[in-house]
């Protein structure tokens, strides 16, 4: 089959593998009919993630039919269409039963690497580096399934398929930006990054009773994408001082809830973002920390900051003090996202959750290099490429 | 200037004595934990008598092995003594299996075109991220 390998620092390729098989008596087998592209595979693409290998097949954003089931699978059929968390959960173990899927303790069978370096090791994730398990990812025409039962869902008819691939990702995470923050009525949410993920955690954060939602950014078609699909009031950081702007806007509290959903790669202006780019350029640091550093700043005493953006090892300059002496909570995860899957898929039946606007490049996976190329740079406006095999 | 330049050796020469007596008083590091334990999400009676599993036995025959309930009820603790990778590598499945039903696999998987060394390099850093270092 046809599969979109990381072949190097900034370089993939569609090269012909083999197809995937069931290795384990509860996997499935989906054939893919549409993989999107994650910000977070930018960290891949970029080499800040170690552990990924010339030849790992990428991808893990995924929608698809299932073709094939282990002689253990219980619930899912041939022929079903399904959305696949991107997160691999068992569904047995403690984490999981506690609906804390990303925290799943038998999903990565290599946690030395994570184990190393955070002390614990998390849930294994589709095409996303050696050191989360090493599983081949979603940009292929099959991909193989752990734990089928638990992490393959049926999508109802009448959803659509370019709403439905964001089920997998972009929607469960923002909804879980918004859901552990524990947004109130009346709440004021500001969200860093105008991506899927930030667009999508707007979105719940108004589903979950915010009264105004702040979207920060700096790319104009992504500030006007946001405001005209989640309602959310826009900032360009380009153009006003963020941390000025939201206190004007908050009559001086500062919003009771931040979500930062930009990452390890944060852009930013000024010394600050200088000053970060060099010292991840040298690996002094492994991750820039600009947007979560503001966010930490921004927040009203005794608010939330939900970190959604995917961090790797260490941000410098962490502000500490700020989150100690404004007594604020620091949420934060991977996706937990078989928590909520259900839910959205029935909320997009419904007509109140819609991300098919993120679908700005839908393309075959033959020009998924391409497609990359474009989605990294933000070349044509482009918010998702999205491949089908 | 002479006389300034000796200050600066002296000084020089004490914060090299605190520094030696700072690293001789942290020259013994602690060792390294002499127990491998996981917590397995289900009682002890599972773990015991006609219930034990065959790969828990086969550990206790090699190993000394502590089985202990978790506090609050919240599983049961399996602890190996003096584990290497390939027994920590044992433990990982024991706990994989008792909770799963079976051992999760990655290889045989699709992959693209490896290099030389990347040929080399994938089952050695998976076989060193599967038992973990101590």
């Amino acid at each position: 089959m046809k599969a979109l390998c990381w072949t190097g620092v900034n370089e993939v390729a569609v090269e012909e593998v083999p197809d995937p098989r069931i290795l384990n008596r509860q996997d499935v087998i989906v054939r893919v009919t549409a993989s999107s592209t994650c910000g977070s595979d930018l960290h891949l693409l970029d080499g800040y993630v170690p552990t990924m290998m010339a030849g790992d097949v990428i991808g893990h954003e995924f929608l698809g039919e299932v073709v094939e089931t282990g002689p253990d699978v219980r619930d899912r059929r041939v022929g079903e269409r399904v959305v696949v968390c991107s997160i691999i959960g068992c569904g047995r173990c403690r984490n999981c039963r506690a609906e804390m899927w990303s925290l799943c303790d038998n999903s990565n069978p290599d946690p030395g690497f994570l184990e190393t370096l955070n002390g614990h090791a998390t849930a294994g994730i589709f095409g996303y580096s050696h050191a989360m398990g090493g599983f081949a990812g979603s940009h292929a025409e099959y991909v193989r399934v752990p734990y089928g039962d638990v992490n393959a869902f049926p999508v109802p008819e009448g959803v659509a398929d370019a709403n439905a691939v964001f089920a997998s990702d972009a929607v469960p995470t923002g909804w879980m930006g918004a859901d552990i923050a524990g947004i109130r009525p009346g709440d004021v949410v500001a969200v860093w990054g105008c991506g899927g993920v930030g667009q999508m955690a707007a979105r719940a954060a108004f589903l979950l009773g915010a009264e105004r939602v702040i979207a920060i950014d700096r790319l104009p078609e992504r500030l006007e994408m946001t405001a005209r699909h989640t309602g959310a009031e826009t900032l360009d950081y380009e153009e006003v001082d963020v941390l000025d702007a939201l206190k004007e806007m908050t009559g001086g509290r500062g919003p009771d809830v931040c979500v930062e959903a930009v990452g390890m790669e944060g852009h930013g202006t000024g010394a600050q973002y200088a000053y970060d780019r060099v010292k991840q350029a040298v690996r002094l640091q492994t991750d820039r920390g600009l947007p979560l550093r503001q966010a930490i700043h921004a927040c009203r005493k005794g608010g939330t900051v939900s970190v959604l953006g995917v961090y790797l090892g260490f941000v410098d300059k962490f502000p500490m003090g700020a989150v100690m002496n404004k007594g604020l909570t620091l949420r934060s995860g991977q996706q937990h996202g078989q928590r909520y899957i259900p839910m959205l898929l029935e909320r997009m039946a419904a007509g109140e959750v819609d991300a098919s606007h993120l679908l700005t490049h839908p393309m075959a996976l033959e020009d998924a290099p391409r497609g990359y190329e474009m989605f990294k740079n933000k070349e044509d406006g482009c918010v998702r490429a999205v491949f089908t095999p | 200037m002479v006389a300034k330049r000796s200050l600066g050796l002296a000084a020089l020469a004490a914060g090299g004595a605190i520094a030696v007596g700072y690293r001789r008083r942290k020259a013994v590091r602690p060792g390294p934990a002499e127990w491998f334990a996981v917590t397995v999400d289900c009682g002890p009676e599972e773990l015991s008598g006609a219930n034990r599993p065959d790969a828990l036995g086969r550990l206790t025959e090699h190993h000394e092995v502590r089985i202990t309930p978790a506090p609050g009820g919240r599983g049961t603790e399996i602890a190996v003594h003096a584990a290497d990778g390939k027994v920590r590598e044992e433990v990982r499945a024991l706990k994989q299996f008792l909770e799963t039903g079976e051992v999760l696999r990655v290889e045989g998987q699709p992959e693209g075109h490896r290099t030389v060394l990347g040929r080399a390099a994938v089952p050695v850093s998976r076989q060193l991220m599967r038992r973990g270092v101590r």
